[in-house]
């Protein structure tokens, strides 16, 4: 029982996990076993997130349902002369996707989709009395974006789509403070929130000849604004009590805009390359604010500092089928740098350079049911670094793990 | 979905998604740190809070050190702990809420323990429990290490020599057979002074008088001398500048805050002195017998001892109505023979090192950069400011755990640059720091 309620928790928390920073990068199981990319080719109704331009490839109706779960395993030991070693606690994270596209009409130029995804997360938990415990505790952001799109056939070989983004999300922070009670308890603090924020998702696909296609998409930055959240001051002692008040705070989570650029080429009837490059605005992603509705001498609004910086990914794919496209197996790559800049490295999301080995399974298993398995495994470069801000030092390294499983049923 | 999880976990059971790396094993490099004997006096020991407490032992620099040393080959390390957590021989300072008689409020201040102290048995000598490697002798300075039979009037040499009525401290170095040592002598020597306001009658042989740079340089080299006699190695610690510790900037020399009526009465008051009073804040005034009058107001750069009765201010009028006392103020001229000394003493630690080739620990400019700039550790910033900063202890002179931590891990630089070990830094945050009600 208790176990199913994990579940089902981890289930509603849904998408979390840190992989390119906080960007996942798994919306669709096809694109993620073929190294996360899928800007170039429709392969389903995945596509609503990948390239709305694309989906006027769909022929029929599509529902589409998958999840992951990945397992981040991260480790810190402590620089430069450091026997402290500690592993974060163990945790699995769950995104999930559901598409559903169909043509509109018979014979028409226009596709409509509806698409709720999760395209960003992260989520780290050290152990409460670890000696980065006035820096972190515990993060946890996740996601959910819900995308209405529409596709216009411009004429065979150009396709345009574009959908409107309405992102909710859930945001915890805690940390302890360098405050001590007479028995010499910590203080520590816990801010909640629920975040929204709109964006859209616009897709160019260009088909020109049968076996070459091109894709061209433009994801914009979305807000994530915590209108409400709550600070919750928990053992403060009784002398400064009054300046630690549980308060209401604001904060903008930004969840960065992504200019794509896919190359597919069918180099014959049984093996497909893909190509792509992932341009992201991480330079978004200024600083962490809290602004704090009752301000008091000891309680200011914060503004710690993360300076990412833009950074631009690699990803290639390949595709085989087998016995007339019912089994087709897919293997990608992907090179992923880190957006964290030196003497920004902090145990909230200690990202780091890395490459991706991904592989899949597809099989058809009836007219109308798909199955794709994928897996992916991330490479990280093992990194030191500083939060100068803290005076923090670290030496990090994290392993990925991620399952996945999606279901496509056609309405033919 | 749950199908899902366990085909996860089967793959990471092949610790395919277990990071490994692993932590360099610390390296001890040219020194051996199997017994370690710390040398000092009041902050080796573990005063805190004004007093002698278990949990300030226990968050001594040395203790510390001993630990880290530990993982490079270091041994026992064995201190004459005192039996429990209120103070010995007085009560330690606490925080806590306090009415003094001139007060509406009840305000937040440093008051001692109030409850039983730890006597029961701390007098007796438990020598038959050592030899111990923490050394640290509260209230001594360097020269006293010179003298025969010192134990008969310091307790806590009393409690933890071998032979307390005829040795001299010095001779009491030897007794772990260390391989090696800490020395930070010379602090007393002229912090006794400072903390008493520069006052030092009536006797000439009062424990306050600044030790003479001769006397240190021969007390100092009988030490040395002593400590490496076995081809021990070690660091030896300069002396702080003790004017900038919290004890004498707690108060500011123009802390005297007056309104517009008070100010108009005692300019009347004062009227063709030189003492002439703003509305807002004021220098306060100070006894001083070579001034006209017998008083005048306290200069820029002057320091008023932290420990001043506030309710003889509020109350008695101290420092506006009536001088206040000079032993509570450090005097210009004070000030110049207080820093001159300290210069003094650690021109002549520096010669030490130099002279028996043992690297010396800068903990003078370590602290200079905490009084200027406070320090940092994984999140928590420290400064040298009473209660808020953290890094000093109530007493405003010796330091919280986080404080000698923070000390230790200087030491513990010096000693890997020089000797090329890898001892691993202490855990600031895992110790005392400043508790508040």
């Amino acid at each position: 029982m208790k176990k199913r309620f994990l579940l089902i928790g981890s289930l509603l928390c849904s998408s979390m996990a840190f992989g390119q920073a906080y960007q996942l990068n798994m919306q669709g199981m096809r694109q993620l076993a073929m190294g996360g990319s899928g800007a170039a080719i429709p392969w389903d109704a995945s596509a609503i997130f990948y390239n709305p331009g694309a989906l006027s490839a769909m022929e029929n109706p599509q529902v589409y349902a998958s999840m992951n779960a990945i397992m981040p395993r991260t480790r810190y030991i402590s620089a430069p002369t450091g026997t402290a070693m500690l592993d974060a606690k163990e945790q699995t994270f769950t995104p999930y996707n559901v598409y559903f596209a169909t043509p509109v009409g018979y014979k028409t130029r226009f596709t409509a989709g509806f698409g709720i995804y999760t395209p960003f997360g992260t989520g780290i938990s050290w152990d409460d009395n670890w000696t980065g415990r006035y820096l972190v505790q515990e993060m946890r952001l996740n996601t959910t974006f819900f995308q209405p799109t529409l596709a216009f056939q411009v004429t065979d070989e150009i396709s345009v789509g574009a959908g409107f983004v309405y992102g909710i999300g859930n945001f915890e922070y805690r940390n302890a403070m360098p405050l001590l009670d007479v028995n010499g308890n910590e203080a520590s603090r816990e801010l909640t929130g629920r975040a929204t924020g709109v964006g859209f998702n616009l897709g160019l696909h260009v088909k020109p000849t049968e076996n070459v296609h091109f894709g061209i998409t433009y994801r914009s930055q979305v807000n994530m604004k915590i209108r409400r959240g709550y600070a919750r001051f928990s053992d403060i002692p009784g002398t400064v009590s009054s300046s630690y008040l549980n308060t209401g705070f604001e904060s903008t989570l930004p969840m960065p805009q992504v200019l794509t650029a896919g190359f597919g080429w069918d180099i014959n009837e049984w093996v497909t390359l893909q190509l792509e490059a992932n341009y992201t605005g991480w330079g978004a992603y200024d600083s962490l604010r809290f602004d704090f509705q009752n301000n008091t001498d000891l309680l200011q609004d914060e503004a710690s500092a993360r300076r990412y910086r833009n950074s631009i990914t690699l990803r290639a794919g390949t595709k085989i089928n087998f016995r007339n496209e019912r089994w087709s197996v897919m293997l990608g790559t992907a090179y992923i740098p880190s957006p964290v800049r030196e003497g920004y490295l902090n145990p909230e999301l200690p990202d780091a350079v890395h490459f991706l080995a991904t592989g899949g399974l597809s099989w058809k298993l009836s007219k109308r049911i798909s199955v794709i398995g994928a897996l992916e495994y991330r490479f990280y470069e093992v990194r030191t670094g500083l939060s100068t801000e803290h005076g923090f030092k670290g030496k990090y390294h994290t392993k990925w793990l991620n399952p996945g499983l999606a279901l496509t049923y056609d309405f033919n | 979905m749950k199908k899902l999880y366990i085909l996860g976990a089967m793959l990471c059971g092949l610790s395919a998604c277990k990071p490994n790396i692993e932590p360099k094993a610390p390296e001890r490099g040219d020194a051996d740190f199997s017994r370690y004997l710390a040398v000092g006096s009041s902050h080796t020991a573990g005063i805190m809070d004004r007093a002698l407490y278990r949990e300030g032992q226990g968050n001594s620099y040395p203790y510390m050190l001993a630990q880290q040393f530990r993982t490079v080959g270091g041994g026992d390390f064995k201190q004459p702990w005192v039996s429990g957590n209120h103070g010995w021989p007085v009560g330690k300072f606490m925080l806590d809420h306090v009415q003094g008689r001139c007060d509406t409020l009840p305000y937040l201040a440093v008051v001692p323990f109030r409850g039983a102290l730890d006597t029961t048995g701390t007098y007796l000598n438990i020598y038959s429990t050592g030899p111990f490697g923490n050394m640290g002798i509260p209230e001594t300075k360097v020269t006293d290490y010179l003298t025969t039979g010192f134990a008969l009037s310091n307790k806590f040499a009393n409690r933890m020599f071998d032979k307390p009525t005829t040795a001299r401290p010095v001779d009491e170095l030897l007794n772990t057979e260390h391989t090696f040592f800490t020395v930070w002598l010379g602090v007393e020597d002229v912090l006794n002074y400072a903390a008493a306001g520069g006052e030092t009658a009536p006797s000439a042989t009062n424990r306050n008088l600044i030790t003479a740079p001769g006397a240190f340089h021969t007390a100092y080299d009988s030490v040395m001398s002593t400590v490496t006699r076995n081809g021990a190695k070690g660091t030896i610690l300069t002396i702080p500048d003790v004017l900038q510790m919290p004890y004498f900037r707690a108060i500011p020399a123009k802390g005297m805050e007056l309104d517009m009526r008070d100010a108009n009465r005692l300019n009347l008051k004062y009227n063709s002195t030189q003492v002439h009073f703003d509305v807002g804040m004021n220098y306060f005034v100070i006894e001083d017998a070579t001034a006209p009058n017998g008083y005048r107001q306290l200069r820029e750069g002057e320091l008023v001892r932290m420990d001043v009765p506030q309710d003889s201010i509020r109350c008695a009028g101290w420092g506006w109505e009536v001088p206040m006392p000079g032993t509570w103020v450090l005097t210009a001229d004070e000030i110049q023979l207080i820093r001159g000394a300290v210069n003094s003493y650690n021109n002549t630690v520096l010669l030490m090192g130099k002279n028996y080739n043992i690297p010396v620990s800068d903990v003078r400019y370590y602290l200079q950069t905490v009084f200027e700039n406070g320090a940092q550790y994984n999140g928590a910033n420290y400064t040298a400011e009473l209660i808020k900063g953290g890094f000093f202890s109530l007493d405003g002179r010796h330091f919280t755990g986080r404080g000698n931590a923070l000390v230790a891990n200087s030491i513990i630089h010096t000693i890997n640059e020089h000797y090329g070990s890898s001892i691993p830094l202490v855990d600031v945050n895992n110790f005392s720091g400043v508790k508040l009600p």
